[in-house]
């Protein structure tokens, strides 16, 4: 069973992040929403993080929240609502790191 | 087929009130016979640690919630091994019976549960 | 597809609005939801007396008007509720407490419902922190 996995927190706030990067199965996504698309700033620590766990294809992020804080980038796929609510049944479950 | 629900629990027990709210979860579904499994991570693992007094914080200790899990039916009990020793905490002596998992166990175990909740 | 809906955090909180938005997108996608489960600080999101800034959104007050335009069923967790000062006409009662702040739609119950969505629904979904 594949697990969509959702954080929300910034990720340098907390250990959620390595967390989330330590249970990932081999099929899991992760969709980055709220603060925790901050780790998508190129250059920044967590996203050398992302890119060096070989996300690809399976890293989203929510576009809304892209947008509001001007984060340019092109390794997470950003989804609106409709987008999330597809890719939530594309998984077999989601996973919120509440 | 009934579904099975595995509550992650991530927080210290003296924090605030969620670890005692996992918990709670946890008994909920252990009530109706449902399937459940709990793993503690992180900071979660800090609720382990044996000897613990919260009456010095007018606190309640939740060893009895946590006892009341096998009771209840939640036998499917896990640990994270790193989260335990990054803590200083020893798997010897912990104050309920899970079983010790390492980092690659853990997405294999989450792989068995219909349903996550992390909280 | 049915889906579950469980949210932590109070209206004020980004999360709430996400799920909200989630919500409606779940709806407007021709899925169903089960229920809507508020947990934790989530209580707080079905709180009658939120007053929020004139120039912010009332989440508060779009959670009421979406569940009450779709009849969905809401509950709050009454754990939860209780400790927190989230309470219906009833419990107020009960414990002598000055104020009710959670009216209908809203049904203050205990997490078997949240068991129960979560046994009925193909998704749970959980929002909560930021």
């Amino acid at each position: 069973m594949t697990t969509l996995h959702v954080i929300a927190h910034s990720p340098s706030s907390d250990d959620r992040f390595d967390s989330c990067l330590r249970l990932l199965g081999a099929k899991d996504a992760v969709l980055l929403c709220g603060e925790a698309v901050n780790g998508l700033r190129p250059g920044s620590e967590t996203a050398l993080q992302l890119h060096a766990a070989q996300l690809q294809g399976r890293l989203f992020a929510l576009q809304e929240d892209l947008h509001a804080r001007a984060i340019s980038q092109d390794y997470a796929k950003a989804l609106d609502y409709p987008g999330f609510v597809e890719l939530s049944l594309r998984y077999d479950k989601v996973n919120s790191w509440l | 087929m009934a579904k099975s629900m595995l509550i992650i629990s991530r927080q210290g027990p003296w924090g605030g009130p969620a670890a005692r709210e996992a918990l709670d979860i946890a008994l909920a579904g252990g009530a109706f016979d449902l399937e459940l499994g709990m793993l503690f991570l992180d900071d979660g693992v800090l609720q382990l640690a044996i000897d613990q007094q919260p009456m010095h914080l007018e606190q309640k200790n939740l060893s009895a919630n946590l006892q009341a899990l096998p009771m209840f039916g939640v036998d499917q009990l896990f640990v994270s091994r790193s989260s335990l020793t990054r803590r200083g905490l020893g798997e010897q002596a912990l104050a309920l019976a899970v079983e010790v998992l390492d980092d690659d166990e853990l997405s294999a175990l989450l792989e068995r549960f219909d349903h996550v909740v992390t909280l | 597809m049915k889906f579950a809906i469980a949210v932590f955090s109070p209206a004020h909180a980004p999360s709430s609005r996400r799920a909200l938005r989630f919500a409606e997108a779940v709806l407007e996608g021709g899925h169903d939801i089960t229920r809507l489960f508020f947990y934790q600080d989530g209580v707080h999101s079905a709180s009658a007396n939120i007053v929020a800034p004139q120039d912010e959104i009332d989440v508060a007050a779009q959670w009421r008007a979406f569940i009450q335009d779709h009849r969905l069923d809401a509950v709050v967790c009454i754990a939860a509720a209780l400790r927190r000062g989230v309470l219906n006409q009833e419990e107020a009662q009960r414990y002598q407490r000055p104020a009710a702040n959670l009216p209908a739609p809203w049904e203050l119950s205990g997490l078997g419902q949240l068991h129960e969505a979560a046994q009925l629904a193909d998704r749970l979904i959980c929002f909560g922190g930021d």
